[in-house]
């Protein structure tokens, strides 16, 4: 895949859970819906680390092109135009470890000099993709350790609902992990195996696939639940039973002007 | 300031004088038992824990900011979190307590109504850290019982953990022999570094405290690791004199706090855990000083050693002690970041 493209939904449903830390820039100027997009790539940068380009979409069809640079950040300074193969999906079939080492963890400030001087449980959790700018932190338990895996399998959701790959409609044939969390009575669902939920670690794959796919049909669950081999109402179910799907999908409906599903 | 600190600690824990024998004959305290690990052996109207559990959230939010403003203490929104975690461990099915029940519904929780009146009390009035209220802290992946007279381990000193792993990836033959923790307090580090050794390494965790000692002790047996961790009663290095110059590494997070800093320190700190955990003496330096001669002495060559300290200027205060007053006795020496950037490890390795 030549370039995936990077959606942020800004207004997050989830409040203080998700948010970009940089470029502070894209927060403060513009309200809406941004679509962050890859350089075309011919090489790349050691430490995997990519540049972005932040980009305001002018109209939401033609992707790329009429698209104003809003600002941009290197997280390598002397690298301006960096090349990286990784396709959006390839983030999410990554190991922990792997995703882990394209991750700086921040965890929160503690004012003061710390250590035996304080007793609160700085526990919480902040990661932030590098790649892609994503954060996702986590802070509802005592132990960092727990923190630091919520906030992951939260960065994995993240990556899902925001990495869009493009999809050849004339081509498509649903990718396995797509296929995984369809309920088993899909006409495309040959083996019989049983449907992954939304609280299985699997499922992120299968929502971003989902959501590409979505996308790919300018949002109509009619026209994607025909790809999948689903009636209409069995798919609107299925997206209806992940929030963060729900509201990814009723976002970018209500952006074509189409009721959002309920 | 060292020996008003021994009286100071004997104030706090009465029964056990400080200055014992180090190997004194005298029943070791019993630990208590942490909440989250007693049996459900109390029932309470599902309504009664509820209308509980609105008050104490009405306690914790009446907080405010005040004690963060007074001495950067913990703030609504944090109380809020702990008293869900006092939830967790005291009641034995806490999603019960949330769902629209019956009235009449019975849950079965650890600890009387009465007392857990008592204890959120104790944590907004007292200002009792949370963690001796549930007498627990979860500190990297383990789950330690603490109580008043030991340290709550703070997440800081996660990192040590971390650093000796590195160490032992680096050079395997670390891997295999003894360790040393000095100032175990719960036994966090001693257990944390006995778990990362594995099965070849030994690890002896001191403590000048009987409570510490023994509390270390049952956490010790907690995570089975009787035959891997001894805990040894005594002065840093004095109860480890059989094995000088044996060492493979030495961990230590010792008291470091400069003495005329103690009583400013947020009330849960000073009001409450014990000040023999925390007191460095004038610059709290005095400590640290005195463990960097006990691993010149006590570690192999090329043995490894990691201390916490006050951070910044007092680790490299360390380093510089280490350097000028010690020439020759380590090398490799280094100053490492804890997780909020604070200059506060000093590592290095025996010459
Ligand atoms: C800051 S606490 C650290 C406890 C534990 N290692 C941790 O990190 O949570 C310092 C510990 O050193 C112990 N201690 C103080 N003076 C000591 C001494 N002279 N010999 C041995 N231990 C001592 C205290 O009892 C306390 O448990």
């Amino acid at each position: 895949m030549a370039h995936s493209i990077l959606r942020s939904f800004l207004r997050f449903p989830s409040g203080g859970v998700c948010n970009f830390t940089k470029p502070a820039c894209a927060y403060s100027r513009w309200h809406g819906s941004f679509y962050f997009y890859r350089r075309a790539n011919n090489s790349r940068i050691s430490d995997g680390v990519t540049s972005f380009h932040f980009v305001k979409e002018a109209s939401i069809r033609g992707y790329p092109s009429g698209a104003i640079v809003a600002c941009s950040r290197n997280y390598n300074s002397n690298v301006t135009s960096t090349f990286e193969t990784v396709d959006g999906s390839e983030y999410l079939a990554m190991t922990d470890e792997k995703l882990m080492s394209q991750c700086e963890m921040d965890t929160f400030k503690v004012s003061g000099p710390g250590g035996q001087h304080r007793n609160k449980r700085e526990s919480a959790v902040r990661l932030k993709h590098l790649p892609t700018g994503i954060t996702a932190q986590a802070s509802e338990d005592r132990s960092q350790h727990k923190n630091r895996a919520a906030a992951l399998s939260r960065l994995r959701k993240l990556l899902a609902l925001r990495v869009r790959n493009t999809i050849d409609l004339e081509t498509y044939v649903p990718p396995p992990e797509l296929v995984q969390i369809l309920p088993t009575k899909s006409t495309i669902r040959l083996d019989k195996g049983s449907q992954i939920g939304p609280n299985n670690p699997k499922f992120a794959l299968g929502m971003q696939a989902l959501i590409d796919l979505i996308f790919a049909v300018g949002g109509s669950v009619s026209d994607a639940a025909k790809k999948l081999g689903l009636s209409t109402g069995a798919l609107s179910r299925l997206i209806l039973s992940d929030d963060s799907l729900r509201q990814a999908v009723n976002e970018f409906r209500v952006e074509k002007g189409m009721k959002p599903l309920k | 300031m060292k020996s008003s600190r021994a009286s100071l600690s004997s104030i706090l824990q009465p029964v056990f004088s400080l200055r014992r024998p180090a190997f004194c004959s005298a029943a070791p305290p019993k630990p208590q038992t942490p909440l989250h690990l007693r049996p459900p052996a109390f029932r309470a109207a599902l309504s009664d824990l509820q209308r509980w559990q609105a008050w104490a959230k009405t306690q914790a939010s009446s907080v405010g900011s005040t004690f963060s403003a007074l001495d950067g203490g913990p703030d609504s929104s944090l109380l809020l979190r702990e008293l869900n975690w006092l939830v967790e461990d005291a009641v034995e099915h806490p999603a019960l307590l949330s769902t629209e029940n019956k009235v009449t519904a019975e849950v079965a929780i650890r600890a009387q109504l009465e007392e857990m009146y008592e204890l959120w009390r104790q944590r907004i009035e007292e200002r009792r850290p949370f963690q001796y209220v549930v007498g627990c802290e979860h500190w990297r992946d383990l789950i330690l019982s603490v109580e008043e007279g030991v340290l709550i381990p703070r997440p800081e000193t996660e990192t040590i953990v971390d650093l000796v792993d590195h160490a032992v990836k680096a050079d395997e033959e670390l891997r295999e022999g003894l360790w040393a923790d000095l100032g175990t307090g719960s036994g966090a580090l001693g257990i944390a570094v006995a778990r990362i050794l594995g099965g070849g390494g030994r690890v002896l965790a001191v403590d000048l405290s009987p409570v510490a000692a023994a509390v270390a002790r049952y956490n010790v047996e907690r995570y089975c690791l009787e035959a891997r961790v001894s805990v040894r009663v005594g002065s840093w290095f004095d109860p480890l004199k059989d094995v000088e110059g044996e060492l493979n590494g030495v961990v230590s997070n010792p008291p470091y706090i400069p003495s005329k800093n103690i009583h400013s320190l947020q009330a849960e700190v000073s009001r409450h855990e014990p000040i023999l955990a925390l007191d460095g003496g004038a610059d709290g330096m005095d400590d640290l000083i005195h463990l960097c001669h006990g691993a010149a002495s006590m570690l192999k060559p090329r043995g490894f050693f990691a201390f916490e300290t006050n951070g910044e200027i007092q680790s490299k205060l360390v380093l510089d002690y280490i350097q000028n007053e010690m020439e020759g006795s380590f090398c490799r020496l280094e100053i490492v970041s804890d997780f909020a950037g604070i200059q506060r490890f000093v590592t290095g390795y025996k010459a």
